[in-house]
């Protein structure tokens, strides 16, 4: 049996019941950190086991293989910091008496249930059930964007609700269609429900069905993660929901709406061959870049702003997955580092609008000197995002580029035309908000909440750096059997 | 089974799915918002019933625990949360549109066929018994996908959702002779969830806007 795997999914589920049942905040707190402590750690150990052992297993229920790994690592460590960091920014609301003991408690509770549905998802081998946890995480999810319940909030998670109900949806009508063609193979048992049989089999299986069935999922789990056309609830929802949940709902649910995407191009990849998959994927890849690089001009919002910025980024990672061969490489690792970058980005805007209690762009200068933390979080996250070295963003970026001019030169420029724009524009209003002389004064926030957010910063920005300039030899194996889950081996590059 | 049995039970299938169909155009066409609840608690009980004649057909038992599920949860007990919310609202009954009737009921009627077009290259992979289940419940997911964009009540919205449920589940116990059973409960489990939580937002929508008229939905924008 494997622990670390166990514990990865079972401690954020017992911290969450334990917090909502929780007499005093101190409990609370306690049961938070233990949690968040215990993502981090099983993350990296699961991770670990899976290199040294191909795989790893709780019988019967849970299934770990490399690209699960690789996700768990992204949502394990984001999540953790993201726990923390939602320990100092609700702890601070409670301390202004914005936020009723009861209602912190709530928060807690519907916070870690949706930290686990997500990591239970990335780590099921029954397509089905991987839906029914995604499923949980959308209606959690749901909850927490409009946890705030201001008009703003509630408009932002009534369209988020909708629209992700009715894309979960379609990826539920996709998986009966994968079901419908594999149990002709595989008899009608949850056998035909199993990733590794279904890859097994992908020969075997009706191509048109598979097509049907990858166009649905990709559309509906697309929704989830925010590709457009279907993304109009994304700025909304990452603007209005508690800042905690806008870091989660950017770096952990768009990587995971990925993933699901992900596993039906694996099994689309070996019974049609890529080329079907692939040129849906880059369609879409390339219209969130443009839609997202078109509205990066007007925001006014600093949130929003981020928010379009992952609209961005997953439409990259995409283009990378679409490409595929070296781009797949490209993809899983840009995923991470964006999940690192953007999770630290939207730290640092909690941390501005806990003290200024507004999220206009324009009134915003000066955050180093102001706020040094916050500072440092937007400015170093923003230039990762904006691709620049020394961070994995720019290798990750570079690597698509190459790879989309080998395979087709018409994406590369279009590529490469849209990110010098989205480029442009971010890292002019980043470094507008963080150099210059600070405006309003605002209030800042008290030592706890300091010490907190800061340790999540701390923890990101450090893995951030030390994945920055080059790949881990130890997580080379990994990223080698990712790439060729989806076709030919390559060597990784160094 | 002997050939004429299998047709016969066919023929019943394909009965069923398509009264099933049927319902999902008077929905279309209620102006009354009970009504609308009404004529999805009948959708339901038509799809549970269409459920265990395939279970009996087939032979397959646990489509009986779904079909039991379905009646329970879809037929009673949301329809009951559903009527709840329009008395406690006292929203006004009339439905409001943005598509008139006349123009959905066609628009209805084209979407029927765009789901037949869709499926047909996968039909024959079907099982003789259900083999046009599965453009029937493709047709149901698109109108039910229709039903929410083109009413503005919240609840309306909620309806056309539970319209898409339906559609789904008669894909997956039909035409693909049933999930397995865990993957059932987990689906219903989630839809009645789902609707509970749709159910808190419509309450909270109307004391902070005074409407469940989603149009009013309008401080975010570009």
């Amino acid at each position: 049996m494997a622990w670390p795997l166990l514990l990865l999914v079972a401690v954020p589920i017992v911290a969450g019941l334990g917090s909502l049942l929780a007499g005093r905040r101190r409990t609370v707190e306690v049961l938070q950190c233990v949690s968040a402590v215990t993502m981090l750690a099983s993350a990296v150990l699961v991770a670990d086991r899976v290199i040294a052992g191909g795989s790893a297993a709780v019988e019967g229920f849970l299934h770990t293989d490399a690209l699960s790994a690789w996700f768990d690592l992204i949502l394990g460590v984001v999540g953790g910091t993201g726990t923390l960091y939602a320990v100092g920014y609700m702890g601070e609301s409670m301390d202004r008496g914005h936020l009723p003991l009861k209602r912190y408690r709530q928060f807690f509770c519907l916070f870690d249930l949706y930290l686990a549905a997500m990591l239970l998802a990335v780590n099921l081998e029954n397509i089905a059930i991987m839906w029914i946890a995604i499923e949980g995480s959308t209606l959690s999810a749901a909850l927490l964007i409009g946890f705030d319940r201001s008009k703003e909030a509630l408009e932002a998670g009534w369209k988020y609700i909708i629209l992700s109900s009715v894309g979960i949806a379609l990826a539920l009508f996709g998986t009966i269609l994968v079901y419908y063609s594999s149990e002709h193979v595989l008899g009608v048992s949850s056998e035909a429900l199993r990733w590794s049989e279904l890859y097994r089999v992908a020969g075997e299986l009706d191509p048109a069905a598979i097509k049907l069935a990858f166009v649905f999922a990709l559309i509906g789990y697309g929704t989830k993660a925010g590709i457009a056309p279907m993304h109009t609830w994304l700025p909304d929802a990452h603007a209005e929901a508690p800042t905690p949940v806008s870091a989660m709902l950017s770096a952990n649910m768009l990587s995971l709406a990925v993933y699901a995407i992900l596993r039906f191009k694996a099994v689309t990849d070996k019974t049609v061959g890529p080329e079907f998959s692939g040129s849906l994927i880059i369609v879409l890849a390339l219209l969130s870049l443009a839609v997202s690089s078109a509205f990066f001009l007007v925001q006014r919002d600093y949130k929003r702003l981020f928010a379009y910025s992952s609209i961005e980024h997953i439409g990259i990672a995409l283009l990378g997955f679409g490409i595929g061969g070296l781009g797949v490489f490209a993809g899983a690792w840009h995923l991470m580092n964006h999940a690192l970058a953007k999770s630290t980005a939207f730290y640092g805007a909690g941390l501005v609008f806990l003290r200024h209690n507004h999220k206009s762009l324009e009134r915003v200068t000066g955050l180093l000197d102001q706020m040094p933390l916050a500072g440092t979080a937007i400015l170093v996250a923003g230039i990762a995002l904006s691709g620049l070295p020394p961070f994995g963003l720019f290798s990750s970026e570079v690597l698509i580029a190459a790879g989309a001019y080998t395979a087709k030169p018409d994406v590369a420029y279009a590529f490469l035309a849209l990110l010098a724009f989205a480029f442009a524009t971010l890292l002019y209003q980043v470094l507008r908000m963080a150099l210059g002389t600070p405006g309003e004064a605002g209030t800042a926030p008290g030592r706890q909440c300091r010490i907190f957010t800061g340790a999540a910063v701390g923890i990101n920005l450090v893995v951030l750096s030390a994945i920055g300039l080059q790949v881990p030899p130890r997580l080379e194996p990994l990223l080698a059997s990712i790439v060729t889950l989806f076709g030919a081996g390559i060597e990784v590059p160094r | 089974m002997s050939l004429l049995s299998q047709q016969l039970g066919s023929q019943m299938v394909n009965l069923g799915s398509a009264l099933l169909l049927l319902t999902c155009f008077a929905i279309v066409a209620q102006r009354r918002l009970t009504a609308c609840v009404d004529m999805f608690a009948v959708q339901s009980v038509l799809l549970a019933a269409t459920a265990a004649l395939v279970a009996f057909l087939t032979g397959i038992h646990h489509i009986y625990i779904a079909a039991a599920l379905t009646v329970v949860i879809k037929a009673v007990l949301i329809p009951r949360i559903l009527k709840q919310v329009v008395e406690r609202l006292n929203v006004t009954r009339e439905l409001v549109m943005n598509v008139n009737i006349p123009a959905s009921l066609l628009i209805c009627g084209g979407l029927v066929m765009l789901a037949f077009f869709i499926t047909q290259p996968i039909i024959p992979l079907g099982f003789l018994l259900t083999r046009d289940s599965l453009a029937i419940s493709l047709a149901i997911i698109l109108i039910g996908f229709f039903t929410m964009i083109a009413r503005k009540k919240a609840v309306t919205q909620v309806i056309g959702f539970l319209v898409m449920e339906n559609g789904l589940f008669l894909g997956a116990t039909s035409a693909a002779y049933g999930m397995p059973l865990i993957v059932e409960i987990g689906v219903f489990f989630d839809v009645l969830v789902g609707a509970l939580i749709i159910g808190i937002y419509t309450h909270r929508l109307q004391d902070a806007f005074d409407s469940v008229d989603t149009t009013k939905l309008t401080t975010l924008k570009e």
